[in-house]
């Protein structure tokens, strides 16, 4: 089984939606696959924040543009994306504790049901050295 | 094999993918396949031109083989049978 490490640094909508059929992608090949969440990406994670991500990184000033396509094509959301691929693969989504922390999440209990654990950088390094994909997105 | 041929086959499950862009119909072939048994046919309906590509490589990779696809007016149909 293929393993595939994301080191999600952004907690932007466009990215995060990459991100998202990104993981769909590994879901659909059986993949093993560990999300380690950094810094911007935390705040997405946050109990309760998830439908209130609505920036993009780029082209910002197409986003009513970049939204209402993405929703006439009826492509999920990252959030759904995200729980979807976690019922059909093994993906471990794991929040560094300093991203969390800059966002105001202490404990498990602060980040919304996608989140498996907190951890430090080690485990995020340790990780993308042993899979055979590794992205930073 | 040719579009004469696959119109003779017997298909077990036939998924509707139309209503998605890439990914939705690769997922949606992925949850189906696992709902027939080895040797049956499944059938994909898409009409996103990524998945013309993506679903026989990945059909191949995960040990089904691919048949063939049929184009018809503003969709095309993808047919696999379970390894």
């Amino acid at each position: 089984m293929a393993k595939l490490c994301i080191g999600l640094f952004s907690g932007s909508l466009d990215k995060l939606t990459a991100a998202g059929v990104i993981l769909s992608g590994a879901a659909a090949d059986d993949m093993d696959v560990e999300v380690f969440v950094l810094l911007q990406g935390a705040r997405a994670f946050i109990k309760g924040n998830e439908n209130k991500i609505d920036n993009l990184a780029e082209a910002s000033h197409l986003k009513d543009e970049f939204t209402s396509a993405l929703e006439k094509l009826n492509v999920s959301t990252w959030y759904e994306f995200f729980k979807m691929t976690k019922e059909m693969t093994n993906v471990k989504i794991y929040i560094c504790s300093l991203a969390g922390k800059i966002w105001g999440g202490e404990k498990l209990e602060d980040f919304n049901d996608l989140t498996d654990d907190i951890c430090g950088i080690g485990e995020y390094l340790t990780a993308a050295e042993e899979a055979d994909i590794h992205m930073f997105i | 094999m040719t579009t004469a041929e696959i119109i003779t086959l017997t298909v077990t499950k036939t998924v509707d993918a139309r209503g998605t862009a890439c990914p939705g119909p690769l997922l949606e072939a992925k949850k189906a396949i696992g709902t027939i048994n080895s040797g049956e046919i499944m059938e994909v309906l898409s009409a996103d031109e990524g998945t013309k590509r993506d679903i026989p490589k990945w059909a191949n990779k995960k040990g089904h083989e691919y048949l063939g696809t049929v184009e018809e007016s503003g969709y095309f149909k993808i047919y696999l049978k379970k390894g």
